[in-house]
Parts: C-alpha cells; structure tokens; sequence
C-alpha cells in the first residue's frame, strides 16, 4: 500500500491561499448528507488524517523543535531582523548559516504538514491513482529537502 | 485499501452523483465539468420549486484531487447564479426516482435553507502555530526558557524531548489564543458561524457566514489581524465558498472554537 507516500514524498511549498487543501475538510466533512444515499469510500482519507495526527504528537517533532530551539542564539541574534533572515534564505548564503536555515525550515515544515498547509496535498487525495498533477509553480527550496525528512517519516510509521 | 464505492467496470456506475440543491429554473454554469474522467454531462432533477444537480456517478468515484476539485469548482460557479446547497462530496443517489422522493420529502428544509443562504458566502479561517514564531516564543515564554537552559547545561535526549514538547504546545497554545481573539473580531461581521472539523495541528478552524457585499471587508479584517499577531498565529483564510458549513440546522448554531493537537 502506498499510504506512506504522503508523508515520505512531500515535496515542500510554500502556503497558497485559497487552496483545494485549505477547504478540503469542508468538502469531506461539511456539506448537506442525504442518509439513503450511498457515499463514496474515503478510506484513505481517513488513513491520512491519522497520519499526521501521529507526526504533530511524535518524539520526532520534539527532537526538531528542540534542535531548532538550541541553536537559536537570542544572545546575538535578539533583535527582531534576524528571524525573518533565519528563516528566509538571505543567511543560506554562508555555510555556516545553512545548517541552521535548514534546521529551522524543517521545523517549519514539520509544523505546516502537521497542521494541513504543506505542499503535500496533491498526493494526499492520489495515493491509489496516479494522476497528472497540474502545473504549479514551486517557488523556494525545491532541493536537498526530501531526503532528509524520508528516514523520519518510516520513523514515524513505526510509531503509529 | 478497500474500495467501497460502486464498481461495475462501465464508464459510468449506477446512480445519479448529486452536486447540489438550488431552485428550480438555476441555470447551469457553461463549459463547467464534474466529477469523474471524462466527466458525465450535468444536468437537473427539478421537483416542485427546488432542483438538484446531477450527473451519471462514475465508477469507482473516490475522493481524488481531480474530483474533489469538480466538485468545489461547480458549486463556486452555481453560486453566482443563486442560492446552492452544497452537498457533501460523494453523495450517489440510488436512482432518479429515490432522488425525487427525496427532494419531495425535504422540500421545505431545502427551501428554508436556500432562503437562508441566498445572498450570502462561506468564509474559513483557520488558526495555526506560526512556523517562523520560534524565537518569540523563546523569548516571551518563561517555561521554554527555562527548558532550553537545561538542555544547554544538560544536554541529552529526554532533555530534548522535553523542550520540544514544551516548544510544540506553547505553539498550539498561543495559536489558540489569538485565534479566539480573532472569531471575536470577525463574528460581528457573520451571520452566523459554525465550528469547522477538527484539523490536525489546527488551533482554531471556523466558518463563518458573511453577507456577499461584505467578503471583502471581512477578509481584509482577517489579513489585518494576521499581520498585527504573525509571531503567535498564522490564519490561513479561504473563501468566498459555498456554504457548506451552513446548510443544516445541526451545525448552524454558534460553537466554541474547535482545538486541535
């Protein structure tokens, strides 16, 4: 089964308002439900939302947060600019900084695929059926992210 | 993976897909699809003064992005033609004729809500941690201070764990916060509001039911708000929708805040 997909194939993206992701739980979960009619298997829908239930709670998320946590330096870096440039890119540019953007964007991405707003919801829906995803523009940080958060992810799995 | 949607191996399954409730004599969108590859032509089951839109429910229907966008895209575009009942995604009707029994029997609930919705849009507004809030939250929060300092001293896993435990629900707790302090500031503005699902991850998710003349005033006093609170929420805002979460007199009522992990 390809459940895992989702979790282990995110492709990071930055937030887009107004998405199909944003009101997907209105579309399942709202709207009228007429008792006689049948209603189509959402299954794997269902699996999905169990999935990162599990990634917001997992020892794994801590861990990030903790990491990205201890390597900020208030001492130095207090003043207000620092955290849009941490997190933004600009600091990327030295070696040194890199390690640390990439921490902090993890976390970032930890959070925004915990919370539904990743860049993930082309595959959520399409875990069975492979299907032409629409053209889209990915803005920032399509590198070096995936292969990171993959060993994570089976690490979750194994805590489900 | 079970399948239990109807499966005949044809094109088309048995059954009618059901879109939506509008009155009778709403046209149409033009050029507008639906669910299913390719998607069955639409069309209207009118019953007195209330129609739904239909189409032949494909096959093996299951809740894809390609399908679940249809669905939304033609229920946005039956709006700007009237009043619409949303149904909920994957509603398959047996038959025209248990269809049309249906509608008879629910005429006056449908007409009630189509009274109550003509006019109006579905906003969401969704509160979540804000992801670049990290060193804020450090330094306004006395307990993952304290936390870090440890881990400092004390390096190790359990000490780790922790703070990043400590990290993850003051995030949730200061979304939360902010986010009822922005369904006080929007609820004046709706008619109603309704508890959203609970999302993973989410401090706060609400609709709200805004008149359409005042969507935009609506959505740029929840930009307002986000932008004066980024360092404790990100509020992701959608809308003008239909109105999905105002359709029933069950979750119509005004709820608390729906929290989330």
């Amino acid at each position: 089964m390809t459940t895992t997909t989702y979790v282990d194939g995110a492709a990071p993206c930055p937030p887009r308002a107004g998405t199909l992701y944003d009101v997907l739980e209105l579309i399942l979960d709202r709207g009228m439900v007429i008792d006689v009619f049948v209603r189509v298997s959402l299954v794997g829908i269902e699996i999905l939302k169990i999935d990162a239930r599990i990634v917001v709670a997992s020892v794994d998320t801590y861990l990030r947060f903790a990491e990205a946590c201890n390597r900020l330096d208030l001492e130095r870096d207090s003043g207000s600019t620092t955290v849009p440039e941490l997190l933004g890119g600009s600091a990327a540019r030295s070696m040194g900084k890199r390690k640390v953007r990439k921490t902090v964007e993890s976390v970032g991405d930890t959070v925004r695929k915990a919370v539904g707003a990743g860049g993930s919801d082309d595959d959520e829906y399409e875990e069975e059926e492979a299907e032409e995803r629409p053209a889209r523009p990915k803005k920032r940080r399509a590198p070096a992210r995936s292969s990171g958060s993959g060993g994570t992810s089976r690490r979750r799995k194994a805590e489900a | 993976m079970r399948a239990d949607g109807p499966d005949t191996g044809t094109a088309d399954g048995p059954g009618l897909y059901v879109y939506a409730v509008v009155r009778a004599g709403t046209p149409l969108p033009r050029k507008s699809g639906g669910v299913g590859s390719p998607p069955a032509p639409l069309r209207t089951v009118a019953v007195g003064p209330a129609a739904a839109v239909v189409s032949a429910a494909p096959a093996q229907l299951r809740a894809r992005r390609r399908d679940l966008l249809a669905h939304q895209e033609l229920l946005t575009r039956l709006a700007g033609s009237g009043p619409v009942l949303p149904m909920r995604f994957g509603m398959v009707a047996p038959d025209e004729d248990a269809l049309r029994a249906q509608l008879a029997a629910a005429e006056p609930g449908h007409l009630a809500a189509l009274d109550r919705v003509a006019g109006h849009i579905e906003m969401n507004v969704k509160a979540l941690p804000a992801p670049d809030s990290l060193a804020a939250l450090v330094a306004g929060d006395a307990t993952v201070r304290r936390l870090r300092d440890e881990t400092r001293r004390r390096p190790g896993y359990e000490a780790n764990v922790r703070l990043g435990e400590a990290v993850a629900s003051a995030l949730a707790r200061r979304a939360g916060e902010a986010g009822r302090r922005v369904l006080r500031d929007l609820a004046p503005m709706a008619r109603a509001t309704a508890g959203g699902p609970e999302v993973p991850g989410c401090a706060l998710n609400v609709s709200f039911l805004v008149a359409q003349a005042d969507s935009d005033r609506f959505r740029a006093t929840a930009e307002r708000f986000a932008a004066a609170h980024r360092d404790h929420v990100e509020l992701r805002v959608a809308g003008p929708l239909p109105c999905y979460s105002f359709v029933g007199a069950a979750n119509e009522s005004p709820r608390a805040p729906v929290g989330g992990g």
